[in-house]
């Protein structure tokens, strides 16, 4: 039985884990039914992406103009992924949690 | 193995509520050696007064987080203990078990209920588990065991406050709910305060909806909102099975494994907690999830429009006796 607002506290992703947050596991490709996990720690098709890739306005030159600063760098960071994220929650500090 | 039984037992069950608490309580009763168990949670004084046959060292709860880690330490170390059990939290709750580990002479032993996966991957949790702990047990098989791979893994059934042999008949669990033969849907009130609300509106309104059946709220404090004859103070809950014809709680680890074990039907609401993960198991082992008032109770009347229940499921195993054993050849 899957509770009426249940929403799937799982991590998926490619680059970023974000939570899954659908409402059911049955037929979900990401945990294959409630048997992966942690579909995001568990991804195994990221060979060939080691890196967030180039973007330069170059050529890329639509997207220098749609994000307002011509000139201006376009590549793609790792702070612009931890924008993406949720910030890390703190674990150990509430002796109170279960 | 001698040694091991003479020794004692120390079990690390810090965290609020009642399952830490009530898991160490399991394999403490059915153990052959002495057995400590080390504590916070605010509910140690009831299970104390119930079986005061236990060691049981009760933190004051209240303790800000610092001195409850020194005085945690302390404790342990001064324990002399030949195995230390450690309910859940690998690291210890406020990770202050994480430098004492390595030094310690004892078996170390995880029991590896449920775990955020977030929390696993943040403190790097699998590999200081793989070179920690010397046994790792898996309370039950629905337990989403995300340390499960480790080589030292065993898993047992679910860990339970009592037997099957040691439940009362369907009879005089009536009588501990105070109840005539009537059809019984006990309320389990386990969780946090802010929850109480809920599991008193619940009762409330069961009472209100009056379906012909008996309702009894299980709390050690009577909810805001329930009707106080409705009210029940009693620990374990487990005892209370035998008479009950539907359960309505949250998704911890005790009720869930309690009704499974009993075949008592569980409608149960899944609350959100740091580490553990309600949800993935009211979904594999509930009957009916509500989360609203109205919901709660449409699913206790389809629930009741079954044939009643005349006698408890009494064959089921304890895995804390597995645990022992486990624990014995270590």
């Amino acid at each position: 039985m899957i509770p009426s607002d249940w929403t799937c506290p799982r991590r998926i992703g490619f680059l970023f884990p974000h939570p899954c947050g659908r409402s059911s596991p049955v037929g979900c490709p990401e945990c294959q039914n409630g048997q992966i996990e942690d579909p995001y720690a568990q991804r195994t098709d990221r060979e060939g992406y080691d890196n967030y890739g180039d973007y330069d306005s170059a050529d890329w030159p639509g997207a220098a103009s749609a994000a307002g600063a011509p000139g201006e760098p376009l590549d793609f960071t790792e702070a612009d992924g931890e924008n993406l994220v949720k910030p890390e929650e703190e674990f150990e500090g509430d002796l109170t949690e279960s | 193995m001698g040694s091991r039984r003479s020794g004692l037992w120390l079990v690390y069950a810090l965290g609020g509520g009642w399952g830490h608490l009530t898991r160490a309580a399991a394999l403490a009763r059915v153990a052959r050696g002495p057995v400590r168990i080390l504590t916070n949670s605010p509910y140690a004084g009831a299970v104390c007064a119930r079986m005061p046959e236990l060691d049981i060292v009760a933190l004051n709860p209240e303790l800000p987080a610092a001195r409850a880690r020194e005085e945690t330490v302390r404790r342990v170390e001064a324990s002399g203990a030949a195995c230390l059990v450690v309910d859940t939290f690998p690291r210890g709750l406020g990770g202050e078990l994480a430098t004492l580990l390595p030094k310690l002479g004892a078996v170390r032993v995880l029991i590896h209920r449920d775990l955020n996966p977030d929390y696993i991957r943040q403190k790097g949790l699998e590999e200081f588990v793989g070179s920690s702990y010397d046994v790792v047990i898996r309370p039950g098989r629905a337990e989403a065991g995300s340390l499960a791979g480790l080589p030292q893994v065993r898993t047992t059934a679910p860990w339970l406050i009592r037997s099957a042999h040691e439940l009362p008949s369907r009879e005089a669990a009536r009588r501990l709910l105070g109840l005539e033969e009537r059809r019984c849907v006990l309320v389990n009130a386990a969780g946090n305060r802010e929850e109480q609300e809920w599991y008193g509106s619940v009762t409330r309104a069961l009472i209100g909806a009056r379906e012909g059946v008996a309702v009894r709220c299980v709390a050690p404090v009577c909810p805001p909102g329930c009707p106080r004859e409705a009210w029940l103070n009693y620990w374990p809950a487990m005892d209370l099975l035998p008479g009950v014809d539907a359960v309505v709680g949250g998704a911890g680890y005790n009720t869930v494994n309690e009704c499974v074990a009993c075949g008592v039907p569980l409608l149960t609401r899944a609350w959100p907690r740091k580490y553990d993960r309600q949800s993935l198991r009211a979904v594999g082992q509930a009957e009916a999830c509500p989360t609203g008032i109205d919901e709660a109770v449409a699913a206790v009347r389809a629930r009741l429009g079954g044939p009643a229940r005349t006698e408890m499921r009494r064959e089921f195993p304890n895995g804390a006796r597995e645990a022992v054993e486990i624990l014995e050849s270590a």
